[in-house]
C-alpha cells in the first residue's frame, strides 16, 4: 500500500493503533519472544519454534510474535507472556527444555512466578513483582529504548501504532527546515559517537554551507572492541534511527540519506534495509512524499571490519568505495564531505533522538540529563558483572549506580579493580573514582571518556599491563597506517609494554612510554591516532603499582603476564 | 558451510553474476565506487573468500579496475583472498572477551592447533578469525562464533579443546552456552 497524501497517512496510523490496542486488550494469549543478536546466540529462535508447536499441541490459541531486544541480555532468550485477562509477565532464560513446562503451566492457568523477571504493571501479580521496580529497570529512563521489546522491529505497522513517523509528517507539512535546526538546538542534544559536538550546531553549518547536492550519513559502523547500543538500537527499533536520518535530510534540504552500518552487524543491515524498504512501500521515502513536495531517498551501505571506519572523514572515503584512511581538515565534511560535497555526519544514537525532539520539542529533551549534557544516554556494561546488556539512562547518574545499581555489581567470586571508559581511547576508573557522574564533561578530567558509552569493569584477575598491551595492541593493529607516528608509534608502545610484561623491563621505560606517546598525540591526522596512546597512559596513572611490581619486581601481581621471576633486572646495563 | 562451488571443485560465477545483475544496478560512475564494497561482500558470503575471477566479475560489472576492488580486498579486515578451511572459527577478542580470558584461547588455538588469525590449520578443518570489534554477544564472553551461526560461548582453554573435537567428530554444537 502506497499512501498519497497526509490524510492517508493519519487514516493509516488510526488504524495501526486501533489493531494495536485490540492485541493488548487482553481477551486473547499474546506469546513474545525477543528476537535479537545476543538471543539468537542463546538459542532464542529455537525457543521461538518449539513455543509455536507445544501451544499448538496444548490448544492455546496464541498469538506468537518476534520483538526486538529488551536489553536485558542476561535475561535471555526472555519471552513475555500475556494470558487473557491477565498483565503481561516476562519470564527469563527460556531455553528450549523449559518451554513444555511454560506451556503446561500456562494451559493450567498459573505463573511460574520463579521464572519469572517482572510484570508490566504497577502492583505484584500473583508473586510477580512488577517490572520497573526491578533493580535493572528501576534506575533507567528510557526514551529510545521505549519501544524495545515491545514493537515488532520487522513491521512498520508497529512502529506507527506507537507513534512512528508523526515527527516526520510534523517536520515536513508543519516545519520549515530552520525550524527543524532550531529545534535541535534548543536540545543541545550532542554527538553520541564520543565527540559530544552540538548536533544542532554542525546541522546549522551544513545548511549554511552552499554547494549541492548535500549530504547526510548515520554513522552506524560500531567498530570499538566494547560497545554494541547502536546495532541493538537497530535490531530493536530500526525506524526509529530511519525517521531520525529523514528528518536530518529535510533539515539539509537534501534527498540523500545514507546509513553506514558495520558488516558484521549481520541482523542490524538486515532489519534496517527492511525498514528502508517498508517505508518506500508506504510511501513515507521517495519523490514527492505524500503530496509534500519533500523527496528523501535513503541508501545503506556495509563496512567491511575496519576499525578506523568510525572516523568521519575515513567513512566517507568508505562510501564511495574507497579504502577508509583519515583526510587532513580543514575542509570539515559540512563543507566537503562525501563527493567532495557538504555532509552532515552524526551517530546513529543521536538520530535517534531526532524524532523525539521534533514531537515533543527541544524544550522537552533540554529538561532531561545535566545542563550540558542533555537527554539521555545508552550504555553497555561488559565484563564480570551480574546483568550484562544495554540500558538507557539520564545524563549525569553516578557510575557508581550504574555499576552497582543497574548492572548489579560484581559476579560471585569477583573483585572490583576498574572500568575502563572511552573503549580504546582513554583509561580506566579506580573504584575511589565512582562517584563520578556520567556525562561527556566529567570524565576527562580524571583521565576517563564517556566515548560511545560502552564500558568495561575488571576484576583483580585484569593486570593492569596486561590489559594496557591489549589496549594498545588493537589500536596498533586498527591503525590505518596513514601517518607516520601512529604507524609506528603504536607498535613501539606495544613493544615496550610487552618488555615490562614480560619482566625484562629498563630503567626510564616509563618515561620512554610518554615520549612515544607524544608525536602520536600531537601529529596523527585524526580523532583516532591522537587518542591511541590514552589507554597505556591511564593504565599507568590509575595503576602505578601494578606496572612498578613488573618494572621494579619483576612479578605479575595479578598473575597473568609471563614475567620471568627471580631473572635480574635486566637494568639496561648497556643503554 | 556449504559455498556455491560446481560438484568438480571448480568455481561456479554465475550466483554472484545474479546477484549483482539484480541487486548493483547503477546510473552513474559514482554510484558504481559506491557499490564496490557492497558486491565484494557478496562474494565473501558466497564462496567464503573473494577468489580473483570473482573480484574480476565485480570489476567488470561495475566498470573499475580489478586492481581498484583489490585496493579494498587487502584493506577491510573482513575480506580473504585465500580459501578457508572446512570449518571458520570467529574468535571475539573484543574487551568483554578479553577480560573475561580470550587470550588463553588464542594462546590455546597457537600452541595446539598452530593457527593464529587468519590463517588455516594443516588438515584444512579450521580456519581461525579473531574478531578485534565486538560479536555483540557480550553475555557470553568469552564466545567464538562456528561456521557463521552457532555459538559457544563461556569458554575455557578445555571447553575449546571440547568444541573443537566436537566439531571434528561431526557432531552439532547445540546447548553449549552454559550460561551460568
Amino acid at each position: 500500500m502506497r499512501l498519497t497524501d497526509r490524510a492517508a497517512f493519519e487514516q493509516y496510523a488510526a488504524e495501526a493503533e486501533r489493531r494495536w490496542a485490540e492485541r493488548t486488550a487482553g481477551d486473547r494469549w499474546v506469546v513474545s519472544v525477543g528476537i535479537s543478536e545476543c538471543s539468537i546466540a542463546k538459542g532464542a529462535r529455537q525457543t521461538m519454534d518449539h513455543l509455536r508447536l507445544a501451544l499448538e499441541q496444548a490448544g492455546i490459541a496464541a498469538e506468537v510474535r518476534r520483538v526486538g531486544c529488551a536489553g536485558w541480555c542476561w535475561a535471555e532468550p526472555y519471552v513475555e507472556v500475556k494470558a487473557p485477562g491477565a498483565p503481561p509477565v516476562i519470564y527469563q532464560k527460556i531455553t528450549t527444555d523449559k518451554v513444555p513446562e511454560l506451556v503446561d503451566a500456562m494451559k493450567r492457568g498459573v505463573v511460574k512466578a520463579e521464572w519469572a523477571l517482572g510484570v508490566r504493571a504497577d502492583q505484584p501479580f500473583e508473586g510477580v513483582p512488577p517490572l520497573n521496580q526491578h533493580p535493572f529497570l528501576a534506575g533507567q529512563r528510557r526514551v529510545l529504548m521505549a519501544d524495545w521489546g515491545i514493537i515488532d522491529p520487522e513491521s512498520i505497522e508497529d512502529y506507527i501504532a506507537r507513534g512512528g513517523y508523526q515527527a516526520w509528517i510534523k517536520a515536513i507539512f508543519d516545519m520549515t527546515p530552520e525550524e527543524v535546526v532550531n529545534e535541535v538546538k534548543i536540545s543541545n542534544v550532542r554527538g553520541r559517537g564520543g565527540a559530544g559536538f552540538p548536533a544542532g550546531i554542525k546541522w546549522e553549518s551544513g545548511r549554511r554551507t552552499q554547494a549541492w547536492p548535500k549530504y547526510v550519513i548515520a554513522n552506524s559502523h560500531e567498530g570499538e572492541p566494547n560497545v554494541f547500543k547502536d546495532r541493538r538500537l537497530i535490531e530493536s527499533n530500526p525506524h526509529l534511527v530511519l525517521e531520525g536520518i529523514m528528518i536530518g535530510c529535510y533539515a539539509l534540504e537534501t534527498p540523500h540519506g545514507y546509513n553506514y552500518v558495520g558488516g558484521e552487524h549481520k541482523l542490524a543491515i538486515e532489519r534496517f534495509r527492511k525498514a528502508v524498504d517498508q517505508a518506500y512501500e508506504l510511501g513515507l521515502l521517495g519523490d514527492n512524499v505524500l503530496g509534500s513536495g519533500v523527496s528523501c531517498h535513503i541508501r545503506v551501505r556495509t563496512g567491511g571490519g575496519a576499525y578506523i571506519c568510525g572516523e568521519g572523514s575515513a567513512l566517507m572515503y568508505s562510501v564511495m568505495g574507497q579504502r577508509g584512511q583519515p583526510r587532513t581538515k580543514p575542509p570539515r565534511s559540512v563543507e566537503e564531505g562525501v563527493w567532495k560535497r557538504p555532509t552532515v555526519l552524526n551517530n546513529t544514537e543521536t538520530f535517534a533522538n531526532i524524532p523525539g525532539i521534533i514531537r515533543n520539542g527541544g524544550a522537552w529533551y533540554a529538561a532531561m540529563g545535566t545542563e550540558k549534557s542533555t537527554g539521555t544516554k545508552l550504555i553497555t556494561m561488559q565484563g564480570p558483572v551480574q546483568r550484562i546488556g544495554v540500558v538507557e539512562i539520564e545524563m549525569g547518574m553516578p557510575m557508581r549506580e550504574v555499576i552497582f545499581g543497574l548492572f548489579g555489581g560484581m559476579r560471585e567470586g569477583y573483585v572490583f579493580k576498574g572500568v575502563q571508559t572511552g573503549g580504546v581511547s582513554a583509561g580506566p576508573l579506580r573504584e575511589e573514582q565512582l562517584d563520578v557522574p556520567v556525562d561527556f564533561d566529567s570524565l576527562t578530567p580524571l583521565g576517563g571518556m564517556l566515548g560511545s558509552g560502552g564500558f568495561v569493569v575488571f576484576d583483580q584477575s585484569v593486570c593492569a599491563v596486561d590489559f594496557a598491551r591489549y589496549l594498545q595492541e588493537f589500536n596498533r593493529y586498527e591503525s590505518c597506517a596513514k601517518c607516520v607516528p601512529c604507524r609506528l608509534g603504536n607498535p613501539a608502545l606495544v613493544e615496550i609494554i610487552e618488555r615490562i610484561r614480560l619482566g625484562q623491563a629498563r630503567q626510564g621505560d616509563l618515561a620512554l612510554i610518554e615520549e612515544t606517546s607524544r608525536p602520536i598525540i600531537d601529529l596523527s591526522l585524526c580523532g583516532l591516532g591522537q587518542v591511541a596512546p590514552m589507554p597505556t597512559l591511564g593504565m599507568i596513572r590509575a595503576f602505578p603499582e601494578d606496572f612498578a611490581a613488573h618494572i621494579e619486581e619483576h612479578r605479575c601481581p595479578a598473575g597473568v603476564c609471563p614475567v620471568e621471576s627471580g631473572a635480574p633486572a635486566a637494568t639496561a646495563a648497556g643503554d | 558451510m556449504a559455498h556455491a562451488t560446481h560438484t568438480d571443485g571448480e568455481l561456479d560465477l554465475e550466483p554472484l553474476k545474479r546477484i549483482l545483475e539484480r541487486d548493483f544496478r547503477y546510473d552513474t560512475h559514482q554510484d558504481a565506487e559506491e557499490l564496490i564494497l557492497g558486491a565484494c561482500q557478496e562474494a565473501q558470503n558466497l564462496y567464503g573468500w573473494v577468489p580473483q575471477p570473482a573480484a574480476q566479475v565485480i570489476a567488470d560489472h561495475l566498470g573499475v579496475s580489478v586492481n581498484r576492488v583489490y585496493s579494498l580486498l587487502t584493506f577491510y579486515a573482513d575480506f580473504r583472498t585465500e580459501p578457508p578451511g572446512k570449518h571458520f572459527l570467529l574468535l571475539c577478542h573484543g574487551t568483554a572477551c578479553y577480560v573475561m580470558g580470550s587470550q588463553r584461547l588464542i594462546d590455546t588455538l597457537r600452541d595446539e592447533y598452530g593457527i593464529t588469525n587468519g590463517e588455516v590449520t594443516r588438515d584444512g578443518e579450521l580456519t581461525l578469525q579473531v574478531v578485534n570489534g565486538c560479536l555483540g554477544v557480550c553475555d557470553l564472553a568469552p564466545v567464538i562464533q562456528v561456521d557463521h551461526h552457532t555459538y559457544c560461548g563461556r569458554l575455557t582453554p578445555d571447553r575449546l579443546r571440547e568444541t573443537l573435537e566436537a566439531l571434528k567428530r561431526g557432531e552439532p554444537l547445540e546447548e553449549r552456552n552454559e550460561t551460568d
